[in-house]
C-alpha cells in the first residue's frame, strides 16, 4: 500500500510562501507529475513528502496517518536528487549498499540486494567504479538504483531527466516509467517539461508560484485545461490567445477580434449567452489550425510573418491586424513570408477563457 | 607594465626573503658572534649540532609539543569546532567562531599577560586560587607541567585556523548529500563520518600540513610565558633558534640551526603545490590584450 | 508481465498513528538532546576563552583584584599611565618607561606603515599574477607560494644582520619593511583570490568599450576588488600593531618602544604587584583589535586562504 494525501499543505520561509494549501490524493501504485515552471514549489513538496522539510501548515498523509513529524529515515522512501546527490567518495556499489548498510544489514543480504537493484537499471557492469567516471545517463541510473534498493513504498524523482541530452531523455523516459509499472510503486515525479510530464504520468498536477492549478490525467489538461496558464503551459508551440468579444448574429454565437471573426461551436451559446457583447480571451491550439493558401476560402485573412521548418512539420507565425497567430502547417505548405493566407479554425476546438480570472468558461 | 606591477612586490621579497636566505646559508658556515666576529668554519656548526648537549632535550619538547597541540588543538579542536558550530543556527555557530578567534587578533603580549596571570606561581594566580577553593597549596605551573603549558598556550591561538578552513569546507557541501543521506536513514552522526568527513578530508589534509609547519616555527607565545625556562624545559626548536641566536649572539650557529628548519620548510612548500591545487591556481588569464 | 525482483511497498506497510507519533517524538527527543549537548559542549569549552577576557576587562576598572581573580571597586587608577609621567612603584625604574603617547604614536606609524606598503604592493601584483599572462608566471606563483613555506624564525638572524647592514637597526622604518615584506606572500594569494573572483565578462567589456587595460584595471576591477582590500588593509594593520618579536629584535632604542615592548616592560615591572594597571594598558593596547573583532566578525570568518578546496 502506498497511498498519499496532502491536506492543505503549506510552506513558507520567512516572508517567501512556497506552497500554499495543496491537496492532492495520489492512489497506491500511481505515477504522479508535479509539473510547474522553476521556482514554483516542486523541490519544496518533494522535501516536505521526504521529511527533510516540515510543513508549516497542512497534513501529509500516508495511508491515512499524519506524518508530518515522522522523520526522514522511517518514511520508506526513497528519492532521487535533481543533482543525484552521489557520494563522490563511494563507489557505485557502496553509494548503492549506503542505505542498506545504514540499516546494519547481513553482508550476504547486502549483496544480494544491491546486485539485484543493480540488475534493474542495468548498470552491473559499473559497481567499481566512481561517480565521477560515469556517464550522466549512468549517474542516473546509479541513483535510481539507490533509491529502488530499499524497496521504498514512495519513490520520489525531482527532476530525473534535466541533466541529461534530449536523446538520452526520451530513452530514460520510457524505462522509468516501465520499470514504474514493473514495481508498482507510488512514484512522484517532479518536472518542469509538459513533455516529460504528459508522456510518464497517469496524472498530472500543475502548480505555479506554490499554488495548485489544475490535478487530472494528460488529457484532461490538454483538452480541459482549466485556465489560461494551464492550456499555455500544456502543449507546444503554446496556445495562441486572441482577446474578443462574444456576439450574437441571428442566434450564431461567434467571437470577434481584430481583423477575425470566429464561429463558436454550438454546445457552447448557452453557456456564453450571459457574456454577450463582453470580453473573452479565445485561446487556440496552433495544431488545430488549418491555413490555406486559396484566396478567399476561409473567413479569417491573415499574412505570413514567418516560417520555422520544423522537418515533419511547419510552425508557421501569421499576423491578423496586430495579433500574431502561431499555427502548425503539414509538410509541403508553401507559404512564404508576407504572403496573405486563410485560416480555418474549427469551432469545436476553440477555448474560452474569463480575461480577468483567466480561468475557463467552458 | 610587468616592472610596475611586480617591481615593488619582487624588490621586497628578494631583499628581506631570498637575501636573508642566502645569507643565512653563509652565516651558517661562519662562528659569527655577539662583537660581530666570525671566520669561515665550514662544516663545523653543524658537526656542533650532533654534540649539542640541549639539542636532544629541545627536540624532545617540539615533538611533543608539535604533535599534541596538531593532533589535540590545532586540528582536532579546529575540526570539532567546525563541526558543531555548523550543526546549529549559523548566528549562533558565528558567535561561538568569532570567540575562537579573539586570541588571534589579541597582540601577543596581552594574551602572554593572561597566561602569566593563569600561572603565576604565587598565590594571587588564577590558578592558585581556583586551587586554594580546594584547599591545594599554590603550585608553579610551568615547573610542574612545562609540556601541558606550551601545548595549551599554542593550542587555544592554533585551533582557529583550522575551525575557519574547514567551518567553510563543511558548508560548501553540496546540501544535496546531506538530504540524500537524511533520505537514505543516516543519523546527524553517520552523516558527519560517512559523508562530511570524506567530502572534506583535503582541507582536512591542508590543514593538517600547514599547521605542522606553523608550529613548527612558532615560539612567540612560548617566548612570553615561559622564556624557554626553566632552564630549556619549555624551549621548542625554533625558540631554541631565537634563544642563541639572538639572546646569546651565537649567529653562525643560530643562522645553521635556522638553515635546518629551511629545509623542513622546503619540503612543506613541496606538499603545498599538491595540495593547494596549484594547476587550477595558475589557470591562464583569459584576456590576452596587454 | 515479467517477474519483477524487488517487490517494493508490499513488504512493508507505513505505520500506525501511535507508530508515527513515538518515532516522532524520540526523533525530537534526539535532537533536542543533540542541540543541547552541542550548546553546552561549546560553551563549556568556550569558558577558558571568554572567562580571561571579561577578567581583563573587569581587571582594568577595579581597585582590587581579590584573590587574583575576583575584581572589586570602582576606579580609573589603574589608566594613570594614559596622564602621569612618572608611575614611580616598586623599583622605580618605571619612572623611566617612554610617555605612553610617544608609544602610541609609533605604534601607529608602524601599523599604518605596515599597512600602506602591502596593501599597494599586494594590489599591484595581485591583480596581474591574476589577470595578465607572461612567460614565467607559474614560476612566480611558486616562488611566491614557497616562500609562505619560510616562516619568521628561519630569516631573523640574516634580517638583523641585514638591517644592520642596511642602518635599519632602531629604526621604524626597517621593522615596517621587514614585516610588510613576511606578510606580502599571503596578503599576494589573498588579493589574487579577490581579482580572480571578479568575472572575466566586466572586464572584456571594459576593453571592448575601447578602455586600455591599465585604465580598465583602476576604473573597473579595483573597485570590484574593494573589499579584497580592505580586508588586507585591516589584516596588515593588525601585524604591525600587535607585532613583538621584530619590534623586540631590531627595536632597542626607548624613544622607538611601541605597545609591545610597553606592556612587556609593564609587566616586567608590575608582575605580581599590579594586575588592575597591567590589565588597563592590555585593555587599551586591545582597542584596535577589539574594534576590528566587533566591526567585521562576519567577513572575517568567510575570509579564507583561496583554493584550499581541492
Ligand atoms: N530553504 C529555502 N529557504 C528559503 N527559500 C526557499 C528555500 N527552498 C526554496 N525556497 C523558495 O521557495 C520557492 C520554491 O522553491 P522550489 O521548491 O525549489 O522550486 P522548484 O523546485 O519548483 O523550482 C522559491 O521561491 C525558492 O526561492
Ligand atoms: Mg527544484
Amino acid at each position: 500500500m502506498g497511498r498519499i494525501v496532502l491536506d492543505k499543505l503549506g510552506k513558507r520561509f520567512g516572508v517567501v510562501e512556497a506552497l500554499r494549501d495543496l491537496n492532492l490524493e495520489i492512489a497506491d501504485a500511481e505515477l504522479i507529475a508535479l509539473l510547474g515552471p522553476s521556482g514554483c514549489g516542486k523541490t519544496t513538496t518533494l522535501l516536505m513528502l521526504a521529511g527533510i522539510y516540515k510543513p508549516t501548515s497542512g497534513q501529509i498523509l500516508f495511508d491515512g496517518v499524519a506524518v508530518n513529524d515522522l522523520p526522514p529515515q522511517d518514511r520508506h522512501i526513497g528519492m532521487v536528487f535533481q543533482s543525484y546527490a552521489l557520494y563522490p567518495h563511494m563507489t557505485v556499489f557502496d553509494n548503492i549498499a549506503f542505505p542498506l548498510r545504514l540499516l546494519r544489514r547481513p553482508v550476504d543480504e547486502i549483496q544480494r540486494r544491491v546486485l539485484e537493484a543493480a540488475a534493474l537499471v542495468q548498470i552491473e557492469a559499473l559497481m567499481d567504479r566512481r561517480p565521477s567516471q560515469l556517464s550522466g545517463g549512468q549517474q542516473q541510473r546509479t541513483a535510481l538504483a539507490r533509491a529502488l534498493v530499499k524497496q521504498p513504498t514512495l519513490l520520489l524523482l525531482d527532476e530525473p531527466l534535466s541533466n541529461l541530452d534530449a536523446k538520452l531523455r526520451v530513452l530514460m523516459r520510457a524505462e522509468i516509467k516501465h520499470l514504474q509499472r514493473r514495481l508498482g510503486i507510488t512514484t512522484i515525479l517532479v518536472t518542469h517539461d509538459q513533455v516529460e510530464a504528459m508522456t510518464m504520468a497517469d496524472r498530472i498536477a500543475v502548480l505555479r508560484d506554490g499554488l495548485l492549478q489544475q490535478v487530472g490525467t494528460p488529457d484532461d489538461l490538454y483538452y480541459r485545461p482549466a485556465n489560461t496558464f494551464v492550456a499555455g503551459f500544456i502543449g507546444s508551440p503554446p496556445m495562441n490567445f486572441i482577446p474578443a468579444q462574444v456576439e450574437t448574429t441571428d442566434g450564431q454565437v461567434a467571437f470577434a477580434a481584430e481583423g477575425m471573426r470566429l464561429p463558436a461551436a454550438e454546445w457552447t451559446a448557452p453557456h456564453l449567452a450571459r457574456r454577450r457583447g463582453g470580453p473573452v480571451l479565445v485561446g487556440v491550439r496552433p495544431e488545430d489550425i488549418r491555413l490555406s493558401l486559396v484566396p478567399g476560402e476561409s473567413a479569417v485573412q491573415g499574412r505570413i510573418l514567418d516560417v520555422e521548418p520544423l522537418g515533419r512539420e511547419l510552425v508557421v507565425a501569421v499576423t491578423v491586424g496586430r495579433q500574431v497567430v502561431v499555427a502548425i502547417a503539414e509538410h509541403g505548405f508553401a507559404g512564404k513570408p508576407d504572403q496573405p493566407v486563410g485560416m480555418f479554425v474549427p469551432p469545436e476546438r476553440i477555448y474560452v477563457f474569463d480575461p480577468t480570472t483567466e480561468s475557463a468558461i467552458v | 607594465m610587468l616592472l610596475l606591477f611586480l617591481g615593488p612586490f619582487v624588490l621586497l621579497t628578494v631583499l628581506f626573503f631570498v637575501m636573508p636566505a642566502i645569507i643565512t646559508a653563509f652565516l651558517a658556515l661562519t662562528n659569527l658572534d655577539a662583537a660581530f666576529q666570525g671566520t669561515y668554519v665550514g662544516l663545523d656548526n653543524f658537526r656542533g649540532l650532533f654534540a649539542d648537549p640541549l639539542l636532544p632535550r629541545v627536540l624532545l619538547n617540539t615533538v611533543v609539543y608539535v604533535f599534541f597541540t596538531l593532533i589535540c588543538f590545532n586540528t582536532g579542536l579546529g575540526l570539532v569546532l567546525a563541526l558543531l558550530t555548523t550543526h546549529i543556527p549559523d548566528r549562533v555557530g558565528t558567535v561561538f567562531r568569532a570567540i575562537w578567534l579573539l586570541p588571534r587578533l589579541t597582540p601577543m603580549v596581552v594574551y602572554g599577560l593572561l597566561w602569566l596571570w593563569f600561572v603565576d606561581p604565587t598565590k594571587y594566580g588564577m590558578l592558585n586560587t581556583a586551587r586554594s577553593w580546594f584547599g591545594l597549596a599554590p603550585l608553579d605551573l610551568i615547573s610542574a607541567s612545562p609540556w601541558l603549558v606550551i601545548v595549551l598556550v599554542n593550542g587555544f591561538i592554533g585551533a582557529s585556523l583550522g575551525m575557519v578552513i574547514l567551518t567553510s569546507a563543511i558548508k560548501s557541501v553540496p546540501e544535496d548529500y546531506v538530504r540524500a543521506a537524511r533520505v537514505d536513514g543516516a543519523s546527524s552522526l553517520a552523516i558527519v563520518r560517512h559523508v562530511i568527513l570524506p567530502l572534506i578530508r583535503w582541507p582536512l589534509t591542508f590543514v593538517l600540513v600547514n599547521q605542522t609547519l606553523a608550529l613548527l616555527t612558532s615560539y612567540e607565545y612560548i617566548l612570553l610565558v615561559t622564556g624557554g625556562g626553566p632552564f630549556y624545559d619549555t624551549t621548542v626548536y625554533a625558540l631554541y633558534v631565537f634563544r642563541r641566536a639572538i639572546q646569546n649572539g651565537d649567529y653562525g650557529y643560530g643562522a645553521a640551526l635556522a638553515f635546518i628548519l629551511v629545509v623542513v620548510g622546503a619540503v612543506a612548500a613541496l606538499s603545498y603545490w599538491r595540495l593547494l591545487n596549484f594547476e587550477r591556481m595558475i589557470s591562464a588569464p583569459k584576456i590576452e590584450a596587454d | 508481465m515479467e517477474q519483477v525482483t524487488i517487490p517494493a511497498g508490499q513488504l512493508r506497510r507505513w505505520r500506525t498513528p501511535q507508530e508515527v507519533a513515538a518515532l516522532a517524538q524520540r526523533a525530537r527527543r534526539r535532537e533536542v538532546l543533540t542541540q543541547t549537548m552541542i550548546y553546552v559542549l561549546l560553551t563549556l569549552i568556550s569558558l577558558p576563552i571568554v572567562v580571561p577576557y571579561l577578567w581583563l576587562v573587569a581587571a582594568a576598572f577595579s581597585e582590587r583584584v581579590s584573590y587574583g581573580i575576583i575584581p572589586s571597586g570602582f576606579t580609573l587608577n589603574n589608566w594613570r599611565f594614559l596622564w602621569v609621567a612618572n608611575l614611580g612603584f616598586v623599583s622605580g625604574t618605571a619612572g623611566r618607561l617612554p610617555n605612553i603617547w610617544q608609544v602610541v604614536a609609533n605604534s601607529l606609524v608602524l601599523a599604518v606603515g605596515t599597512a600602506a606598503i602591502v596593501v599597494v604592493v599586494s594590489t599591484l601584483a595581485g591583480y596581474f599574477i591574476s589577470r595578465h599572462g607572461f612567460s614565467r608566471r607559474a614560476g612566480f606563483l611558486k616562488g611566491a607560494l614557497a616562500l609562505q613555506a619560510f616562516p619568521g624564525i628561519t630569516l631573523l638572524v640574516a634580517l638583523f644582520i641585514l638591517l644592520r647592514s642596511l642602518n635599519l637597526l632602531n629604526s621604524m622604518l626597517g621593522v615596517i619593511l621587514v614585516i610588510a615584506a613576511l606578510h606580502l606572500p599571503f596578503a599576494l594569494f589573498v588579493m589574487k583570490g579577490f581579482f580572480d573572483g571578479i568575472p572575466w565578462d566586466i572586464e572584456m567589456s571594459a576593453l571592448i568599450d575601447g578602455a586600455s587595460r591599465l585604465r580598465a584595471w583602476y576604473t573597473v576591477l579595483l573597485p570590484q576588488a574593494r573589499n579584497g582590500i580592505a580586508a588586507v588593509a585591516m589584516f596588515s594593520f593588525l601585524w604591525g600593531w600587535t607585532d613583538y618579536i621584530y619590534v623586540l629584535t631590531f627595536v632597542l632604542r626607548r624613544s622607538s618602544w611601541t605597545m609591545a615592548l610597553y606592556l612587556n616592560s609593564v609587566i616586567g615591572e608590575y608582575r605580581f604587584a599590579d594586575y588592575g594597571l597591567m590589565a588597563a594598558v592590555g585593555v587599551f593596547y586591545m582597542i584596535p583589535s577589539l574594534l576590528f573583532f566587533l566591526f567585521t566578525q562576519r567577513q572575517l570568518l568567510q575570509i579564507t586562504l583561496g583554493g584550499t578546496k581541492a
